[in-house]
């Protein structure tokens, strides 16, 4: 029995929050001796941290640019056969989740996404975040199927990471043999947007907002503020309030600034997974029982269109 | 040559976001007043079909829901929105049912009859992202999931899938193929009053599921742990100014 950790790839390198993943497989594993391997989903990422000395890594033999995700859902399974993985993890990231479940059906496992918490009650139990945030779910596997679970970014502590130079874990590189040849294109959008990686401060919107001009009080309120930036969830930008390169999230950034303040926004996992690198968050909700509180160190019980323009008013008098 | 395009678009019926959700012992439930609507994201999997129809290059959108009998009125609104026919896989009334069963059920229905099966990207309420990737697996189409825009050209469809705010990615599928939807600026259309009629007289047809809902695994719910203990600030509205302000020095941020 083994565990087999998926690295998750961003801009042609391995996603640093793959490193979440071997804290993830130390809980999954109880037993030290478990063995680990990480794969590497196509050949041409660069490896910039080494894990563990003594994980096998497995690459394959692909270009990203020949990405498909039947071809390398088949592969995986496959490798995941040979090496008699029992659970197979990933990161949940749209990357990855393309063909994570693909996986599952390849490799006759249960599939268990969005998960955030892990522990052994009985079984393997697995806490995932449903219905917006309102509600977890805990699924426990109780008989001897493999498991394939996707992980949410920023739910782990990354296990230490050293520099690739001192890479002395073997390396093995697997050729696939897929039917389908595709040719994808990465698109990198030209509008490059680093307002939210700079900001001292940011505030988040949610939908609560109401409308594009009702921006302008979210606009005030950021204006106060000498290093700030304004952000959204999908849905605001969806509704072409804000550019998507304004969006927080796990489709969109992920922000790690010394405060953020959540507008109106209820907090679904998706949102949440994008705003856990905040130093300070604060939540002005009117709703005492938004999701968002569960992640806030401070909790503002208040309609925003009531509290920010008293806000202002009281800064404007200091 | 594909077209017409047979078009298939899977549509879950969700509480509204702001339903209010309870407890019983483990499991979620939601009292009479909810209103249920077509999950979001799946209004955005079927304009993405009815925007291929708006070019004339099908009149076979079909779609299917599964669950209890009021799951209709979502099927219902499809065809108001636009969808040709419309199949209802009568099951119980279980929110949470387990992706792989639905996978199965619609599989199972579609067998190889359709060109292009849609999917929303996730549902609302159950998150689980899945669904459609397992359809296509199943079935052994080619898929793309998250897709933010597609060009039809004959038997290949080109989609451009989104990974992060600055990044996508774009290839080409051969038909048959899946593809899930996410959210984007194109906004799902209003049901036009024509449609809306013609949808009165529409029959909805009636599928069985092919097999029982197996329990694969044990699942409950509690109100999710909090992952920091969250400090209200107390008082009247002048005094939560005061004290945000303070928060906000001390963090260095004015």
């Amino acid at each position: 029995m083994s565990i087999l950790i998926i690295a998750d790839i961003k801009n042609n390198q391995i996603n640093p929050a793959t490193a979440e993943l071997f804290t993830a497989a130390n809980i999954i594993a109880k037993d030290i001796t478990t063995p680990v391997y990480l794969l590497i989903p196509c050949n041409d990422a660069k490896i910039t941290s080494n894990y563990r000395p003594d994980v096998t890594t497995i690459v394959i033999g692909m270009g990203i640019y020949h990405y498909n995700a039947p071809g390398l859902s088949k592969a995986i399974a496959s490798i995941a056969h040979d090496i008699e993985a029992h659970y197979i993890i990933g990161l949940h990231t749209p990357f990855t989740i393309d063909f994570l479940p693909s996986v599952s059906i390849e490799y006759n496992a249960h599939c268990v996404t969005q998960v955030h918490t892990i522990e052994y009650d009985e079984h393997l139990t697995l806490a995932r975040g449903s219905y917006s945030g309102k509600l977890d779910q805990f699924v426990s596997i109780v008989d001897d199927k493999p498991v394939v679970a996707s992980i949410t970014p920023g739910s782990f502590d990354e296990y230490g990471a050293k520099d690739a130079d001192d890479l002395i874990n073997k390396v093995i590189e697997i050729n696939i043999d897929t039917a389908i040849k595709q040719w994808c294109t990465f698109i990198i959008s030209e509008n490059k947007d680093s307002s939210l990686d700079e900001a001292d401060i940011i505030i988040g919107v949610g939908k609560g907002i109401g409308s594009k001009d009702n921006l302008t009080l979210i606009y005030n309120f950021a204006k106060f503020f000498p290093h700030s930036a304004v952000a959204g969830s999908r849905i605001v930008c969806d509704y072409g309030w804000l550019p998507y390169s304004k969006q927080v999230g796990i489709t969109g950034k992920s922000i790690s600034p010394k405060v953020y303040i959540a507008c109106a926004i209820s907090g679904s996992s998706q949102h949440i997974a994008g705003i856990k690198g905040a130093k300070t968050i604060i939540a002005i909700n009117k709703d005492p029982y938004a999701p968002i509180f569960n992640v806030s160190h401070y909790g503002i019980v208040e309609d925003i269109f009531t509290f920010i323009p008293q806000f202002l008013e009281y800064i404007q008098r200091l | 040559m594909s077209i017409p395009y047979k078009i298939l678009v899977c549509i879950k019926q969700v509480p509204d976001v702001n339903a209010k959700i309870y407890l019983e012992k483990t499991k979620p439930y939601y009292d009479e007043k909810t209103v249920y609507v077509i999950n979001r994201y799946d209004e955005y999997a079927l304009e993405e079909a009815l925007q291929i129809k708006d070019k004339g290059l099908t009149h076979y959108i079909h779609t299917i829901s599964s669950g209890p009998e009021r799951v209709q009125k979502a099927l219902r609104r499809s065809l108001e929105m636009g969808a040709d026919e419309a199949y209802h896989i009568v099951t119980g009334d279980d929110d949470c049912a387990i992706p792989y069963y639905v996978a199965r059920c619609i599989t199972e229905f579609a067998k190889k009859e359709y060109d292009i099966i849609f999917t929303g990207v996730m549902s609302q309420d159950a998150m689980n992202q899945q669904t459609g990737q397992l359809i296509a697996s199943i079935m052994g189409y080619n898929y793309a999931t998250g897709v933010t825009s597609i060009q039809t050209n004959d038997d290949e469809i080109t989609v451009t899938r989104e990974l992060d705010a600055q990044t996508s990615m774009q290839y080409v599928l051969k038909i048959p193929c899946v593809v899930t939807v996410q959210s984007s600026s194109t906004m799902p259309r209003y049901p036009s009053l024509s449609n809306v009629l013609r949808a009165k007289k529409q029959h909805i047809d009636i599928i069985k599921p092919i097999m029982s809902s197996q329990v694969q695994y044990h699942s409950f719910y509690t109100i999710p742990q909090k992952t920091t203990e969250c400090e209200f600030i107390q008082g009247s509205t002048d005094q939560k100014v005061v004290e945000l302000y303070n928060i906000l020095h001390r963090n260095g941020v004015v």
